[in-house]
């Protein structure tokens, strides 16, 4: 068994995309300007301003919600030896969504900040509870027919709560927002849901010696002494920190958490617990990667997080779907 | 498609006051479908001669014209509300409600449809154009000079040099650029609209927003302020730290609507920019 140095050279690809990200904008930033080269003491600091208050916190924001994404996908993926497994797919995103759509427009958001991604959490605490409740014991199919049947509840209560938004501006905006977007958000939003991803991703990170031993079968898993109903809990809670808080700024942005365990899956010997830190690396990496892509199109619109992302995730996940055709029986 | 048969059936039903009165007397039952028209009509016309103006004017448009808005009745801008108020006038937008302003041709329904403006000379054209539909021309043209009245005590007041200004809702498309009634009102009071994007370069962000380094930021207030997304981006702390005073609002209403109260409107935007150029001065 060859082992090769992916933590590292993924570690790497996040730092430079991270910079990148940094230098990356509708308007372009000269590093001269930035370092007081100019002599345009007002435009330096206006430069400096855009640097630390606005694409500072964009960057981190992106960091931690792909971050997120990516375990979440690779940890779902090894609970439910699923690999279509997704928080996307399994409803967890629009419950998520519901929650925030909710706290936005019925005003609580405007008296209480925090509310956004308490109630994003707890949409997504719900709705995967609910979507493993019902897919348990069904197989590959019905977990994913769950998902997209608790889908459908979730965007049905998110077009129930638009409909009765006071604000005709709400169904507009939030089918904008839908469609998710790191663009304009500050550190105040970071501060509001980074905590949450963090303590998420932790909670995530310490599955990984239960999901190889999952990985080898539910009875086998539990003679090896791992209490399978608690790994439930503890996975559907960390998911719901971190997907909950990361969507509730975000808004919807699909397929990463299917791709990312995907991309590095087969560089790690299919080992659940070893795919974990490659995954999130990798998640991060390529949400920085597409919304840099946001910005450097050349489009009168910028282009949103979600529609790049689902426009590269979707026929990925077409090409997972006809694999699963050949190999299953 | 409502057959011919039913739409005649409809109207015969209805007996319509208009057909009764004659295109001549001054219409008593008059409708209006369009916020613009509902401002028009409310400072046209007593009360007792409006059958029903749009809902939107409970909580939009003029605050002085507000009371009366709250006591009038309502319609949606749908086909059987105004059919149901026997109206022997409609009122409508140019380009709103279209498929009620089609039915109410094809039932011989009085319609008279109001073009959006962009400047004074239009607010003067469109206030004259509905005074003498309603039969006040007198009160139309009264109302016009307490307008430029207003407009001459504008000039008088301009700051000497423009504020750089900024009109933008926290949307990328929230940005109302030259040739709008926005930028009329906002010249009038002696800003500049540095909001202006060359052809082909849609969407404001926040980056863009302060690289234009504008005095001060003027957001659109609509709907009774209810919660909206679009107000977010306007929070954001970087806007909070730049324009700490400098974030206006503006009723986006009266800076849409072709209604001799935009001059009012202008004055007060007038008075807020002379704010900010006063404590730019004391800096």
């Amino acid at each position: 068994m060859r082992t090769r140095p992916v933590v590292p050279v993924l570690a790497a690809a996040l730092a430079v995309l991270f910079v990148a990200s940094l230098f990356t904008g509708r308007v372009w930033l000269p590093p001269r300007e930035i370092l007081g080269g100019t002599g345009d003491a007002a435009g330096t600091e206006l430069a400096r301003l855009i640097l630390v208050e606005l694409r500072l916190p964009r960057a981190l924001l992106g960091l931690l919600a792909g971050a997120s994404l990516g375990l979440c996908g690779a940890v779902l993926q090894g609970l439910t030896r699923n690999p279509l497994a997704e928080p996307g797919l399994l409803g967890i995103s629009s419950g998520a969504a519901l929650g925030a759509v909710i706290a936005i427009y019925s005003g609580l958001a405007l008296e209480v900040p925090l509310a956004t991604p308490l109630l994003g959490l707890a949409g997504a605490f719900l709705t995967a509870l609910l979507t493993l409740a019902l897919g348990r014991g069904g197989g590959m199919l019905v977990l994913i027919l769950a998902g997209s049947s608790v889908s459908g509840l979730m965007l049905a209560g998110t077009a129930l709560a638009l409909n009765l938004a006071p604000n005709p501006y709400a169904a507009y905006e939030i089918s904008q927002w839908l469609l998710g977007s790191i663009a304009d958000k500050s550190w105040d939003q970071l501060a509001l849901a980074g905590p949450f991803m963090v303590i998420g991703c932790a909670l995530l990170m310490g599955t990984g010696r239960a999901l190889d031993a999952l990985a080898l079968g539910e009875l086998q898993a539990r003679s090896l002494g791992i209490d399978l109903p608690r790994l439930r809990l503890r996975i559907i809670a960390g998911t719901a920190l971190a997907v909950g808080a990361a969507t509730s700024i975000t808004g919807a942005i699909g397929f990463i958490g299917l791709v990312a365990p995907h991309l590095v899956r087969h560089l790690v010997d299919y080992e659940p617990r070893r795919v974990l830190v490659p995954a999130t690396l990798c998640g991060a990496a390529v949400l920085l990667a597409a919304d840099i892509g946001t910005r450097l199109l050349p489009l009168d619109q910028e282009l949103k997080l979600g529609v790049l992302t689902g426009l590269v995730g979707a026929p990925f996940f077409i090409a997972l779907v006809l694999r699963l055709k050949r190999t299953a029986p | 498609m409502m057959r011919p048969a039913v739409v005649a059936a409809l109207a015969a039903l209805l007996a319509l006051p208009a057909l009764a009165a004659g295109e001549g007397a001054p219409p008593r039952r008059i409708v209006s479908l369009n916020l613009c028209a509902d401002q028009l009509v409310m400072s046209l016309v007593p009360p007792g001669r409006i059958a029903s103006i749009t809902w939107l004017s409970r909580s939009e448009g003029d605050p002085d014209l507000l009371p009366l808005a709250r006591r009038l009745p309502v319609n949606h801008g749908s086909a059987e509300e105004v059919l149901a108020a026997r109206p022997d006038l409609v009122i409508a937008g140019r380009y709103t409600t279209s498929t009620t302003r089609a039915l109410l041709r094809r039932a011989g329904v009085r319609l008279l449809e109001i073009d959006p403006v962009q400047d004074w000379d239009g607010i003067r054209a469109v206030t004259r154009e509905v005074a003498a539909v309603l039969g006040e021309a007198e009160r139309g043209e009264a109302l016009i000079a307490d307008m430029d009245d207003r407009l001459a005590s504008l000039a008088l007041a301009r700051p000497e040099a423009p504020i750089r200004v900024i009109g933008w809702a926290g949307g990328p498309t929230d940005v109302p650029g030259r040739d709008t009634l926005f930028n009329t009102l906002l010249e009038t009071a002696g800003g500049v609209n540095v909001g202006v994007l060359d052809a082909g370069r849609g969407g404001f962000d926040v980056e863009r927003v302060v690289l234009r380094r504008p005095q001060a930021l003027l957001r659109g207030v609509s709907y009774g302020a209810t919660p909206s997304l679009r107000n977010e981006a306007a929070r954001h702390r970087l806007l909070r730290r730049l324009y700490p005073q400098g974030q206006l609002t503006y009723p986006e209403a009266l800076f849409g609507c072709g209604v001799p109260q935009a001059a009012v409107a202008a004055q007060a935007l007038q008075r807020s920019l002379r704010d900010i150029a006063g404590s730019a001065a004391r800096r």
